[in-house]
């Protein structure tokens, strides 16, 4: 059989949602054994398309040629079979069998249901040998760590002869010793026969590894390109991000004076060192992409996680308890609304007032006038569409449900609201209410802290943006003008921390005051005149916290 | 305008899903009873509608703590046991610590309300293990539970070799268990269910505590990142549900001048199903302390209709199960099909659900921001 040039072709894929189109007209090529990158922003498709092609979901149009031939996997099993096998992030393998069961899992031989020994296991393990000898087959796969857990899937993949590998974010969650083992192997993959399809959203990967790397962006294909020819990651960040439009944006009158919150030093399991202020009245925004610890930190502020450092609000230290950290003035409005905010089999009443019952009660009873009242009170205050204040929660779209855990928030009073991924999910419409009733609260005097992995959103909104990558602060944006997205994009996807005016000293909002080092060695790519991430009045306004490693 | 708006949003409330299966099991309840009556010889009769209504008075107490327990979604088996711990506790604490007969007839000879105090704080006790495994150490409720069953029951055997102490008692040990309302046949443990079950009737619907136990079991890390203090709750509710299997372990005891090691074997799981029966959900979040009254009515007119048809006790087990699990199904067929025709507990595959009905929300959606414009 002669094999085509290309071992995958994907022709006008398109994936429609009921509200959106997540995979639009998306064509390119991947050549036979390389290590083909996919970047793009948190939502620019590159789960869905990965969906499509290990068929987790059908597509909604389009083709894709597999060796030259029309392949529709009906099964993430069928597109094992027909080739193409992935390392999700949830890695794919039972803890309680050892490294040999593992290998041969879903494939045994077997007479009459009973497994029978033979020279698949030899072969399996031959190829997993090949790429890591110190894993024994005996061995518990729960004794292994993520990284060799992930080396035996790919020889796992491997030996299944597979043609192609998808790897999701397979760095995500291992240490950087065991990222180089991984890259050695990935790079030898390709004598064995294998194409990698790899995303990452660190971008110095993708120059180490890839041969080709293809970009998308708002569900759609932007380029296709050999790594070679691209100059470096702000060529890579430009086609990522495109021109992004922030005009939404108002500065805030007058200064935010008082401060609220304070952590120093914060530091855990995800964190490194994190310290901020936020102040009475401020929008803060912590952009990162996912991984980047913006929920570990809203975490850690609430009192879930343990963290060593400091916190003050209000000048007091907070308890390291929810409800007290709720009784002292911070709600948090948490990442995944259906398992952590929500109470989806209870009714819009039986969720909005759950965090400040002593509101609607005297003496432990509930006030059940006052109690609809409050529900009905917000329904409207943040148009809730629905018919009655008795409606389940499940029973309501997504964008209705986050403005439900919100009004719970808003519910509890607090000085400081946390909103982590506020928008996810949910339609633009929706979205903008959202942003209405935030800008509000601001006005109001509530300080609020916004985490997203969405530029554009905290953008529009936050008057100050902290930038988060790998559980480090690495730099402050004061809003207000301009802002340079690339260099946002440069910093989250780790990228050194750039100056403006080529002195590796880097200013900080107020006029110039502060000078804060930016060295770290060598890491002083100075921008066109003023690289600073946003040009500002009278002196760049970005400050380094934490520079490089 | 906007008042017209407001009382458009609260008329529309329906029957709530759980006054639903709370009527409908009462349906079925009334069903029986009209079939038990044609059927059952002197089943009409005004004594033993009485009867049907106060026989299960034990079951009934304890239901009330297993009740609100499933409703964070957590079971509690070590009702049984309880009961018969601090029934043998209470009788060894009072016993004649003098008595010369055999070791059986020897106590502690504490006064009565001290030895019965002693008994529930024993009980008590035996709540706080639960909590500390289950709310603390979080390690899942029916295995602790079932553990603190057995253990608790140990007690009992152990401080009765295994059989009975039922001597050398004070009269006013049997005074509780046996004193009657003039001119009834209403017993006192009848006026504390009552009395409890009116009580926590209220706490249910009035307080904030009855609320937040709702919270844990429709979402406990949401409940936990809302503000409530899930462990706390949760200790709480363990302590009261052995407390009150302690009170009828008590009053058992009581009315048969008896600490039996053998006592009220099976009632955790009579508990159990009473609240399945009342509509209590397994899975936690949803169900009610009057559904599980009807649900010990029902099983209570099952099995003396099954006692009046002369059938062999041995089949009672058997009519039982048959009439609960016909009960409890049909009782999730009606809820699934209220709901639109979907499972009830798929709602984390429920994430379908909510996008279907986008479509129909729209409309309401969109007029309302029309009225409000204007």
């Amino acid at each position: 059989m002669e094999l085509t040039d290309n071992v995958l072709e994907i022709r006008d894929l398109v994936k429609d949602f009921p509200s959106v189109r997540a995979v639009n007209n998306v064509s390119f090529d991947v050549k036979r054994n390389t290590v083909h990158c996919l970047v793009g922003e948190n939502g620019a498709g590159k789960s869905t398309l990965i969906k499509l092609l290990t068929g987790a979901s059908a597509r909604t149009s389009g083709s894709i040629l597999l060796n030259g031939e029309a392949y529709t996997p009906h099964s993430p099993r069928d597109a094992k079979q027909k080739g193409i096998s992935t390392l999700f992030q949830e890695l794919n393998v039972v803890n309680q069998l050892t490294v040999a069961e593992n290998l041969t899992l879903g494939m045994e031989d077997t007479t009459l249901g009973f497994l029978r020994k033979t020279d698949k296991i030899n072969k399996m393990v031959n190829a997993m040998h090949s790429l890591e000898p110190s894993i024994t087959p005996r061995q518990l796969v729960s004794t292994l760590s993520v990284a060799k857990k992930q080396i035996v899937e790919i020889a796992k993949a491997v030996a299944s002869e597979s043609d192609i590998i998808i790897m999701d974010e397979p760095t995500a969650a291992i240490s950087e010793s065991e990222i180089k083992r991984l890259f050695d192997i990935i790079k030898s993959l390709r004598e064995k026969n294998v194409t990698v399809i790899y995303i990452s959203h660190r971008l110095d990967e993708i120059f180490e590894l890839g041969d080709y790397v293809t970009v998308m962006r708002d569900g759609k294909h932007i380029a296709t390109k050999p790594v070679a020819e691209i100059k470096d990651r702000s060529e890579l960040v430009k086609m990522m991000i495109g021109k992004t439009v922030f005009e939404q944006y108002t500065p805030k009158e007058g200064e935010c004076k008082d401060t609220i919150l304070q952590v120093k030093n914060l530091s855990n399991h995800k964190l490194n060192n994190v310290s901020f202020d936020v102040h009475q009245g401020e929008i803060v925004g912590f952009y990162g992409l996912v991984g980047a610890g913006k929920t570990e930190l809203a975490r850690a502020i609430y009192g879930v996680d343990a963290y060593e450092g400091e916190i003050l609000f209000k000048e007091r230290k907070l308890p390291p308890f929810p409800d007290k950290v709720i009784a002292a003035g911070i709600a948090l409005v948490p990442e995944e609304r259906r398992s952590q905010g929500l109470f989806t089999i209870l009714t819009i009443r039986g969720n909005i007032p759950v965090m400040n019952m002593r509101k609607i009660s005297r003496g432990g009873f509930i006030n059940a006038a006052q109690e609809r009242t409050v529900t009905l009170d917000y329904i409207e205050k943040l148009r809730i569409a629905t018919s009655s204040t008795e409606k389940e929660a499940a029973q309501l779209s997504g964008g209705n449900q986050q403005k439900v855990v919100l009004a719970k928030c808003l519910f509890a009073d607090a000085d400081l609201l946390m909103l982590d991924e506020p928008t996810r999910g949910i339609d633009v419409g929706a979205k903008s209410e959202i942003y209405g009733i935030i800008r509000q609260l601001s006005q109001e005097g509530k300080s609020i802290m916004i985490f997203s992995s969405e530029l554009p959103e905290v953008v529009n909104i936050c008057d100050t943006i902290y930038l988060l990558y790998d559980g480090n602060l690495k730099a402050t944006i004061r809003n207000g003008c301009a802002i340079d997205s690339e260099k946002v994009l440069h910093i989250v996807t780790g990228g050194n921390v750039t100056s403006g005016d080529g002195g590796g000293n880097v200013t900080s909002g107020d006029g110039g005051g502060n000078v804060t080092s930016g060295d770290g060695g060598g890491n002083v790519t100075s921008g066109d005149g003023g690289g600073n991430v946003t040009s500002g009045d009278g002196g760049g306004n970005v400050t380094s916290s934490e520079d490089g490693e | 305008m906007e008042t017209r708006q407001v009382r458009k949003i609260t008329m529309s409330g329906r029957v709530s899903n759980e006054s639903y299966i709370t009527l409908f099991m009462i349906g079925v309840l009334v069903i029986l009873f009209g079939v038990a009556c044609v059927v059952v010889p002197r089943f009409y009769l005004p004594q033993n509608m009485i009867n049907l209504l106060t026989n299960n008075w034990y079951t009934i107490i304890i239901g009330i703590g297993v009740t609100f327990l499933l409703i964070t979604g957590n079971f509690d088996m070590s009702v049984g046991g309880v009961i018969a711990m601090t029934g043998v506790l209470s009788v060894y604490f009072c016993q004649d610590a003098t008595a010369q007969q055999n070791t059986l007839a020897v106590g502690l000879g504490l006064p009565y309300g001290v030895a019965v105090a002693l008994a529930l704080l024993c009980a008590m006790g035996i709540g706080a293990i639960n909590a500390f495994f289950i709310a603390r150490l979080k390690v899942p409720s029916i295995i602790v539970t079932l553990g603190t069953m057995m253990i608790a029951r140990g007690v009992a055997q152990i401080a009765t070799n295994g059989a009975q102490r039922n001597t050398s008692l004070p009269d006013v040990f049997g005074v509780l268990g046996n004193f009657m309302i003039k001119g009834t046949s209403i017993k006192l443990a009848v006026l504390v269910m009552v009395f409890l079950i009116v009580i926590a009737f209220v706490f249910e619907k009035k307080t904030v505590a009855g609320r937040r136990t709702y919270l844990i079991g429709a979402n406990s890390e949401a409940a936990r990142l809302s503000g409530v203090n899930v462990t706390r709750h949760l200790t709480t509710l363990f302590i009261i549900s052995s407390l009150l299997a302690g009170i009828t372990g008590i009053l058992l005891a009581s009315e048969y001048k008896a600490g039996v090691s053998s006592r009220a074997t099976g009632y955790e799981f009579d508990a159990l199903v009473i609240s399945l029966l009342g509509g209590v959900s397994i899975a936690g979040g949803f169900g009610s302390v009057l559904g599980m009254f009807v649900g010990a009515v029902i099983l209570s007119v099952v099995t003396s209709s099954a006692t009046g048809l002369l059938l062999s006790p041995d089949w009672q087990f058997t009519i039982k199960g048959v009439v609960t699990f016909i009960a409890i199904v049909a009782q999730r067929f009606a809820l699934d099909r209220r709901k639109g025709l979907k499972t009830p507990r798929s709602t984390v595959k429920g994430l379908k659900t909510p996008r279907s009905t986008v479509k129909g929300l729209k409309t309401p959606r969109s007029t309302s921001e029309g009225s409000t414009m204007r």
